[in-house]
């Protein structure tokens, strides 16, 4: 914990109101704790359901949280460890997969929202059914959802009221049936020139919509606008983290138990096909079978393939809820044109939450241009002290020595880059599959990643570096700088690889997240998304899971399970 | 997006030999960086751990190459070399030989660089820039890498870690490290409407 935090009265979140014991059949068994496991959760156990979440992390509280970049960068104090948990990458299934990092997750209580910056994007109309109304591309997998944008609606609604976005209107923003809970925050300077910028491009900045408590709200803190937001925990709860928001809902139902260190291996089923339940291992290692009526799985982009992948038997020899082959496949990051510039005054992005104004003129391209999909735009600087010293100067800045350091000593405070978010497209070819030879610290057969950029994304990722420097130079800096952009490694948006549809042999779950194969078998997280976004995917996997939860909730009551 | 921060984070200090300062083990840091705390308060510092005397002058040298003094703290003032032997003693235990091995090699150049020379912190700035630029290039050796990384992060991480002393990296980049900010947070908030 920082050094001055001024300790608020906050009292301790109630983490434990019911026990249940693993072969009492819980109605339902959740596996992951993070923004959709925790919304489902919450859902299930407020309609009066028996609900056991299962986490593989511990379960930390604001209390560890701090400001140190060692611990969360290095030593992983947040998110999967490579040395238990690694995984492998290959950019095409020609090549042999090397172990390499290649993704990043919670793991934790609250997953992956504990860390995360927190821009809550809603999705627009045009991403549900860009494939019917700009074309499909050739070679991809690019389909429309089988929902729209005024199914979800309701949903990312409650998201804004139950989870906390602060925000306004912009004009771009899509049909809202109510306002927005909150103010938005200051902008920043960064929000500032993005609108200079902007306003000098034609385009208009609005303020961001941000999962962060701009006051206090629902017993959290408002933000104090310390700047440490991305990839560390929020010490004052003001951060609308699942551990903060949605899983102390669920546990005070009194009908919730939440279970942290307990990696499920697979999930079990019966000789009709049915689901019994989930294997994990606790703390100790030891293997317990938690039975239960109906399993969500809500376990992220990769590690719910995953699980489906080691969870195949005789019924089920591909995986299961696989006969389609589809589940582990279109993966998809969100990729993005990125461009820096320095400004002669003092920018100091470092301070308060990471983005403020945001910028949404090209959502949506000319067709003329030839680019499938489109983003948006934010300003902001995220580098910490140590990872803007290994590595964020300008290009072809020494590395070390007099004039690196006065540049570090002048670019530091005066530097900001433009983030161009955009979509991905959805190609059978990337995926997440079991590695043949790499396991984790527990035996299990690790996450193979293949994931190559299509020629089209990498055409679109460089048009919105370049409108990105446009952006900065019209914001007034002074030097600007772009990245050409080569094909993506690394992700921590995992989207697609159990999506959703109409057809059971091109989709993985319906458009109520029920598996096609298992009917008491629910998936809800980033893998249901059909289409990627522009960025920023959170807060639609939270929509999608207030639905799901919802629907589950119904077809209970009706026995429909 | 966070990923790319992110992955430039990583490829910035993973995949080389400064990987063993992205495996550093916190808990194993704050073990030795309670002794590190301690001894911030104290003046001067405590002896070398792990480094002789000579290796430590010798890493003194380079390391305030990496990040000289001049009108502010460079290296040197942040402790650097203090950061590194607490780590060599923790942490970075298996990064040993790679600095043991480095730093003998500063002191061979050094005696190739010029006769008569024991040492590479005896020479000139101008022939010591040359030793380092040649490691540099030296894409084998991973000892440059591991010099680098480290006294960045002796430069910029917390202060608890045992380098960044009195917080001098984070002031000489203008990084004020107070937890709570409020607008005006930069020169444009209020200048540029």
């Amino acid at each position: 914990m920082h050094a001055d935090h001024p300790h608020p009265p906050l009292p301790p979140l109630q983490q434990h109101t019911i026990t249940y014991r693993p072969d009492d059949e819980v109605d339902f068994v959740v596996v992951g704790s993070g923004a959709a496991g925790s919304v489902v959760a919450k859902e299930l156990s407020s309609a009066g359901f028996r609900v056991v979440v299962l986490e593989q992390g511990p379960w930390r509280t604001e209390k560890e949280f701090g400001h140190d970049e060692i611990s969360v960068g290095m030593e992983n104090f947040l998110t999967n460890k490579w040395d238990q948990s690694p995984n492998t990458f290959r950019a095409d299934a020609k090549q042999k997969a090397k172990v390499q990092p290649a993704l990043m997750y919670g793991r934790l209580v609250g997953g992956t929202s504990v860390h995360f910056s927190a821009n809550f994007w809603r999705f627009r109309e045009i991403d549900f059914k860009e494939a019917s109304v700009k074309g499909t591309v050739p070679g991809t997998g690019l389909v429309d959802w089988p929902i729209t944008y005024q199914d979800l609606e309701p949903y990312y609604t409650k998201v804004d009221w139950e989870v906390g976005v602060a925000g306004a209107p912009g004009p771009f923003d899509p049909p809202r049936s109510r306002g927005y809970p909150m103010p938005p925050h200051p902008p920043k300077s960064t929000g500032t020139l993005l609108e200079i910028g902007a306003k000098k491009m034609g385009w208009k900045a609005f303020p961001a919509p941000m999962a962060i408590a701009s006051q206090p709200y629902d017993g959290r803190s408002g933000c104090v606008q310390c700047g440490f937001c991305i990839g560390f925990g929020c010490e004052v709860r003001a951060k609308s983290s699942a551990l903060v928001t949605m899983i102390p809902k669920a546990v005070a139902t009194g009908k919730c138990e939440v279970r942290p260190n307990s990696y499920v291996r697979k999930v079990q089923t019966d000789a009709k096909g049915r689901a019994t339940g989930v294997v994990y291992f606790d703390g100790n290692k030891k293997e317990i079978l938690q039975r239960a009526k109906a399993v969500v799985v809500c376990a992220n982009g990769a590690e719910t393939p995953r699980l489906l992948l080691n969870s195949k038997s005789n019924l089920f020899p591909q995986g299961l809820a696989n006969s389609s082959g589809v589940v582990g496949t279109h993966l998809m990051f969100n990729g993005g044109g990125f461009a820096s510039g320095i400004f002669d005054h003092e920018v100091n992005g470092y301070k308060g939450i990471v983005a403020t104004r945001i910028v949404w003129d090209l959502f949506e391209l000319d067709p003329k241009l030839g680019l499938s999909g489109g983003g948006g735009f934010d300003f902001r600087s995220t580098s910490t002290p140590m990872q803007y010293a290994m590595g964020g100067l300008p290009p072809k800045s020494p590395t070390w020595g007099k004039e690196y350091k006065r540049l570090l000593a002048h670019h530091y405070t005066r530097q900001l880059d433009c983030y161009g978010h955009t979509t991905s497209l959805p190609q059978a070819s990337n995926s997440i599959s079991l590695d043949p030879d790499a396991k984790d610290a527990w035996g299990i057969p690790a996450i193979r990643m293949t994931y190559k950029d299509h020629p089209q994304d990498l055409k679109l990722f460089d048009y919105f570096a370049a409108r990105g420097e446009e952006l900065l130079k019209a914001a007034g800096a002074t030097e600007t700088w772009k990245a050409p952009s080569t094909s993506q490694e690394f992700s921590v948006h995992l989207l697609g690889t159990c999506r959703m549809g109409n057809d059971p042999k091109a989709s993985v779950v319906d458009k109520f997240n029920r598996s096609h194969d298992v009917k008491n078998l629910f998936i809800v997280d980033g893998s249901s998304l059909v289409t990627s976004g522009r960025g920023q995917p959170t807060m639609t996997i939270q929509a999608l899971a207030f639905r799901a939860g919802d629907n589950i909730a119904r077809f209970a009551k009706r026995g429909e399970i | 997006m966070p990923h790319l921060s992110r992955r430039a984070f990583i490829t910035s200090v993973g995949g080389s030999v400064a990987a063993v300062w992205f495996t550093a083990k916190a808990t194993d840091l704050l073990a030795s960086g309670d002794f590190a705390a301690r001894a911030s308060r104290e003046h001067p510092a405590p002896p070398f751990a792990i480094l002789t005397a000579d290796q430590a002058s010798e890493l003194d040298a380079a390391t305030a190459l990496i990040i000289p003094s001049d009108a502010t703290a460079g290296a040197r003032e942040a402790r650097v070399v203090w950061f590194i032997d607490k780590s060599l003693g923790g942490f970075a235990r298996k990064q040993r030989p790679v600095f043991e091995k480095g730093i003998a090699e500063l002191t061979q150049r050094a005696a190739k660089a010029q006769k008569g020379a024991t040492s590479f912190a005896s020479l000139t700035e101008a022939q010591q820039i040359a030793i380092l630029t040649a490691l540099e290039k030296d894409k084998k050796n991973p000892f440059f890498n591991a010099l680098r990384g480290a006294t960045i992060m002796g430069m910029f991480a917390n202060p608890e870690y045992g380098g960044n002393f009195n917080k001098v990296g984070w002031k000489m980049i203008g990084f004020d490290d107070q937890f709570s900010w409020k607008a005006p947070f930069g020169w444009y908030d209020a200048n540029a409407r």
